[in-house]
């Protein structure tokens, strides 16, 4: 199932729609890096609220789109981790380190910004 | 969130074994009764005896039982009763034959659980072995009139072994009581024990009183999570002053909470690490890692205040008036 990728302002948000294979993920991946790209975007949500499995290679392959993006100097949030997601996910050691997390899609825009405003006060004052 | 409860290997022990009744332990209760080899000599000698009286003694004595209505309750039916009563004989007839060794013991055990699991009041259990001990002296006494004094040792050492009987019986009672008692009380300590508590919008706390082990560390994490979820918080307190020690393993249970709630986009800090506890953590090598750690719950909130962007000012003096009012 492809993942839509919908752009916001200066942001991108991904929404998954449902379970994925790792063919899928891998794309989304490409896609997202591409369209980071493309609209010169600050930040990404990735919405994981529908996720009712999160295995090693979800997990691998979400930290390293942060990494990607971060790259191109864009950050990453994922939102929407269940709670029984979450616990078994640190049974299982998968721990996400490095990436910002969000409680849902409002969260995670307002984790942007809020991280957009302080870059940009950061830079201002250079 | 439902996840298996732990299973203890509770039931592949014997109840012996579970009330601690060891060898040692049974051959020190027939030395506190003076029960030795000659009593149990004594004892097998009445088998024969014993062989005989049985049947109606145990007639007599359920005559006597049924008179009691409040008894007649746990003898709904014949069938039972005819069972009951089989069970009985073989119990008596036990008494004379010898071997009263763990398994022995075991046995008895098992009689007084059956009989505290359908809450037989323990002063009917009793008065069965009064019944019984007034009944088989008349048995005793008839078989050699002549010499009543080796009739009476013979009914001693059938008294003996009746009062060890009783006091495994009692036993069995207490150990159900208290194994009933630790239940409750756990489960009281489990439903009490973990509050989460909506404090600030934004914002939970979480104070931890006594143990911590996997089973409730597992119980926590769920509240938690389920509570970030439902109050929307960004950042949560945990309070540790009530939680007596700190190993590795409840430092790893805490290090998994702070990730899953992470992972939910909260942050965790942690409160209430005492002096002791942050020299063992440190001497023990134990890391919380990236983990936010304050001493008291007071800083622990200016901190998580901190975190929300809040600051707390105080913007006048305490009205006297209002104050004492209040009091």
């Amino acid at each position: 199932m492809e993942v839509p990728i919908l752009k916001q302002g200066d942001f991108l948000i991904a929404s998954i729609l449902g379970a994925l294979t790792d063919t899928a993920l891998t794309r989304l991946q490409e896609n997202l890096v591409h369209a980071v790209r493309k609209h010169r975007s600050k930040g990404v949500v990735i919405d994981v609220t529908v996720l009712d499995v999160m295995d090693s290679f979800a997990a691998r392959t979400l930290r390293s789109i942060t990494v990607m993006t971060r790259l191109l100097g864009a950050k990453v949030v994922i939102v929407g981790i269940q709670p029984e997601i979450a616990f078994s996910m640190v049974q299982l050691g998968l721990r996400l380190e490095g990436t910002l997390t969000g409680l849902d899609l409002e969260d995670g825009i307002a984790l942007l910004k809020a991280a957009d405003t302080k870059d940009g006060a950061r830079n201002h004052g250079r | 969130m439902s996840l298996p409860p732990t299973h203890f290997p509770e039931k592949f022990l014997t109840l012996a074994e579970m009330m601690n009744i060891s060898e040692q332990e049974l051959e020190r209760r027939k030395q506190f009764l003076q029960f030795g080899p000659e009593d149990e000599e004594r004892l097998r000698k009445l088998a024969p005896v014993a062989e005989n009286y049985a049947e109606a003694m145990i007639e007599s004595f359920y005559e006597h039982v049924l008179s009691f209505s409040e008894l007649k309750a746990f003898f709904p039916d014949a069938a039972l009763l005819a069972r009951v009563k089989a069970r009985q004989k073989d119990y008596f007839l036990r008494l004379t034959q010898g071997n009263y060794d763990l398994d022995y013991a075991e046995q008895r055990l098992k009689i007084g659980a059956i009989h505290e699991r359908i809450d037989l009041p323990i002063k009917y259990y009793l008065s069965m072995y009064n019944f019984y001990l007034r009944e088989v002296w008349r048995y005793i006494f008839e078989i050699d009139p002549e010499h009543p004094d080796e009739s009476m040792a013979t009914f001693f050492s059938l008294m003996k072994l009746t009062f060890l009987d009783i006091s495994l019986a009692i036993d069995t009672y207490i150990d159900a009581r208290e194994r009933t008692i630790k239940a409750l009380q756990q489960e009281a300590i489990q439903e009490l024990s973990t509050p989460v508590l909506p404090f600030r919008e934004g914002m939970l706390l979480l104070p931890i009183i006594g143990q911590i082990d996997s089973q409730r560390a597992r119980q926590l994490t769920e509240h938690l999570l389920v509570a970030i979820r439902a109050y929307r918080a960004k950042v949560i307190v945990i309070d540790i002053t009530g939680v007596a020690t700190v190993d590795s393993r409840v430092a790893n249970h805490l290090v998994q909470t702070v990730d899953a709630a992470r992972l939910m986009g909260a942050k965790v800090v942690i409160s209430g690490i005492s002096p002791e506890i942050a020299l063992t953590m440190v001497t023990l090598g134990i890391d919380l890692g990236p983990v936010d750690t304050v001493g008291d719950l007071r800083t622990g909130i200016e901190h998580a205040n901190r975190l929300q962007g809040y600051r707390v000012v105080k913007i006048a003096e305490p009205d006297e008036d209002e104050h004492r009012e209040n009091a």
